[in-house]
């Protein structure tokens, strides 16, 4: 390759790829330098494991941190079982297939902090959800379901609104599976959940992993979620990271939580890709 | 005990289209039965109402005497080759054949001895490991027909599994499935448009259109001895006339009068004769036809030679000769016993 070859082709690639290069990489650099105690906002620059120690140890870091993770888990691997079946029905049109794929994909274009608003509304005191379970007979008086202790508000609401995402690419790995190769496996003697298992999953892994791995990494980065529908006794990461930048100005311990968080997303979906990879496919043929 | 039996099946699809009418047909245990049309004639279809993919609208199929008619595939004892060899692309040429008997819980030592053997007989020992993508077009069906009998179907159908090949590699692989087929014994029913496959291959022949059986028989029968204009028009090239029965055994045509060995029937339209059937350098006597040539084109092993006959649009010849050694006008003679009656209509 000559160099004028070389220099067109990094030109053309500029663009998109500088971008990712330059911004994220940036803000990536300044995050783990500020973490060892550099770019200070206030105060002299220096190198210090200080602000990792004192965030390590600390037990609402611990607990932000397996809360984040717990989330995300839920979040991505319920999104994907409930998608499948979802796509599966899909895979090919019929009567009002459009129309229903259109209302599933819906949750999309609603942004995460107003789906939220709307949920609270919902299971209110006065929302819908205490209205029926008190003409049901269920209960006497309205109950408490806002910012439940267990998550469960923002489990739904990640299931929601993520579900989507993962029907858009599961659907699409499913539809391009021939019909043949599913006769095939059905005349070989495979009933509804062998093609599944050992057909469409396989075929459809790496749909599944781009949709683990994006649902994982934008649920453990939830803040909108958590702030409004979350459980009070816990914080999530990105919440607890807000939580030391803006009630102590620590910015240092901030970038520590900020660190650890782009680490949990690494690490969480490296293991989900893994994880579905050898379930499904034993681990052969990378 | 017939292999498998359709008894009045028709199949009517949810848009309206009837794909299928009364269709009997009934398959002998090691018979190599081909299902032979154009498209849209309903031949995929009714493999697909033996396969159990589909269920017919009416009637029942019966396998080995049994009603299957409402047993899903998988509970058949049919395995299906398809036209897209259909192999699962993320397993290894053995994990494809495999597949079947894993499914069938047959144990272990058996499926690998079954397995093994398999792919020893069809020469695809060295390719095992590989994934089909790896493979030829026909490596690749040869091991879709693997990964069929290695279920020990007593009927294997296949759906036009040579359309994807090109015309060496077809003929090939037409040979190995029936030396298979020959070698194992199984029952096959055989899905093709192309007519030289099905005389090649088949035992029987059941040509279709439009959704109903035509004529079965065996390949000489139904070549030499078409009932319908479609079949003789479909296997095959065929000149059909017009014609006025003088007597039991005389006829006037627009080529002129012929005389023939098997009278028409009552719904015979029209007269049939094979381009192939013209006897040359016979120049008088009965059925002796002279005629300008309009058209010639050199095939090889014989000249396809257009006559033009008022009353008689293109009628064909095969001139045994190249293009070169011939004039402008033709004489030759019709066998009396190579002339058939048709009925129908003309496609």
């Amino acid at each position: 390759m000559t160099w004028r070859r070389t220099l067109l082709i990094v030109a053309l690639l500029t663009p998109g790829l500088g971008v990712i290069l330059v911004m994220i990489g940036s803000v990536f650099y300044v995050a783990v330098m500020q973490s060892f105690g550099y770019y200070n906002l206030v105060g002299e620059d220096s190198f210090s494991l200080e602000h990792w120690q004192k965030v390590l140890d600390s037990k609402q870091f611990s607990r932000a941190l397996s809360y984040s993770a717990y989330i995300a888990v839920v979040a991505a691997i319920g999104s994907v079982i409930l998608a499948y079946p979802i796509a599966i029905w899909l895979r090919r049109p019929f009567r009002g297939s459009l129309v229903i794929s259109a209302l599933l994909k819906a949750p999309l274009f609603v942004p995460g902090l107003v789906a939220s608003f709307l949920f609270l509304n919902v299971i209110a005191f006065h929302g819908i959800v205490n209205q029926l379970l008190m003409w049901i007979g269920a209960t006497d008086a309205p109950i408490r379901l806002q910012n439940d202790r267990g998550a469960w508000g923002v489990v739904f609401l990640q299931l929601w609104k993520n579900l989507p995402f993962a029907l858009l690419l599961l659907t699409g790995a499913v539809q391009s599976i021939s019909d043949e190769v599913l006769d095939a496996a059905r005349d070989l003697g495979a009933g509804s959940f062998d093609r599944f298992r050992k057909v469409i999953a396989p075929l459809t892994v790496q749909a599944m992993q781009a949709s683990l791995i994006i649902i994982f990494i934008g649920a453990a980065g939830d803040f909108a979620f958590q702030v409004t529908a979350g459980p009070t006794n816990v914080q999530s990461m990105a919440q607890y990271m807000v939580f030391l930048k803006d009630s102590f100005g620590r910015w240092n311990q901030a970038a520590v939580v900020g660190v650890s968080l782009m680490g949990l997303a690494l690490f969480g979906s490296l293991v989900l890709a893994v994880l579905a990879r050898v379930v499904l496919r034993g681990g052969a043929r990378w | 005990m017939t292999a498998l039996r359709s008894i009045d099946v028709s199949k009517v699809f949810e848009d309206g289209f009837t794909a299928l009418s009364g269709i009997n047909l009934s398959v002998e245990p090691g018979e190599f039965v081909t299902l032979l049309g154009p498209s849209g004639c309903g031949k995929t279809t009714l493999l697909k109402i033996f396969a159990g993919f589909y269920a017919p609208t009416t009637g029942r199929i019966e396998q080995n005497g049994a009603d299957v008619t409402n047993a899903p595939p998988e509970k058949r004892d049919t395995a299906m080759c398809f036209q897209s060899y259909a192999l699962f692309p993320h397993l290894s040429v053995a994990e494809n054949v495999e597949f079947g008997p894993k499914q069938n819980k047959v144990p272990k030592d058996d499926r690998v001895k079954r397995v093994n053997e398999l792919l020893r007989q069809v020469d695809l020992e060295a390719n095992r490991d590989k994934l089909p993508n790896k493979l030829s077009g026909g490596q690749q069906q040869r091991v879709a027909l693997t990964r069929a009998l290695a279920m020990r179907p007593s009927v294997v159908l296949f759906d036009e599994p040579l359309s994807n090949l090109d015309a060496k590699l077809r003929e090939q692989v037409r040979r190995e499935i029936r030396s298979l087929q020959r070698e194992f014994g199984f029952t096959a029913i055989y899905v093709t448009h192309d007519q030289s496959e099905a005389l090649a291959m088949s035992d029987r022949v059941v040509v279709m259109n439009g959704g109903k059986v035509e004529q079965i028989g065996d390949p000489e029968e139904v070549y030499q001895r078409p009932e319908t204009a479609f079949v003789a028009d479909f296997i095959g090239s065929a000149n059909l006339l017009p014609f006025e029965r003088v007597d039991d055994h005389t006829v006037d045509t627009p080529l002129g009068r012929f005389t023939v060995d098997d009278p028409p029937v009552a719904d015979s339209r029209f007269l049939c004769w094979r381009p192939e059937a013209a006897d040359y350098g016979v120049s008088e006597g009965e059925n002796v036809v002279a005629s300008d040539i309009s058209e010639r084109a050199y095939q090889g092993a014989y000249t396809d030679v257009h006559i033009a006959v008022p009353g008689a649009p293109d009628q064909r010849l095969h001139w045994p000769g190249s293009a070169s050694s011939m004039s402008d006008r033709v004489t030759f003679r019709l066998p009396p016993d190579r002339i058939r009656f048709v009925r129908g209509e003309l496609g």
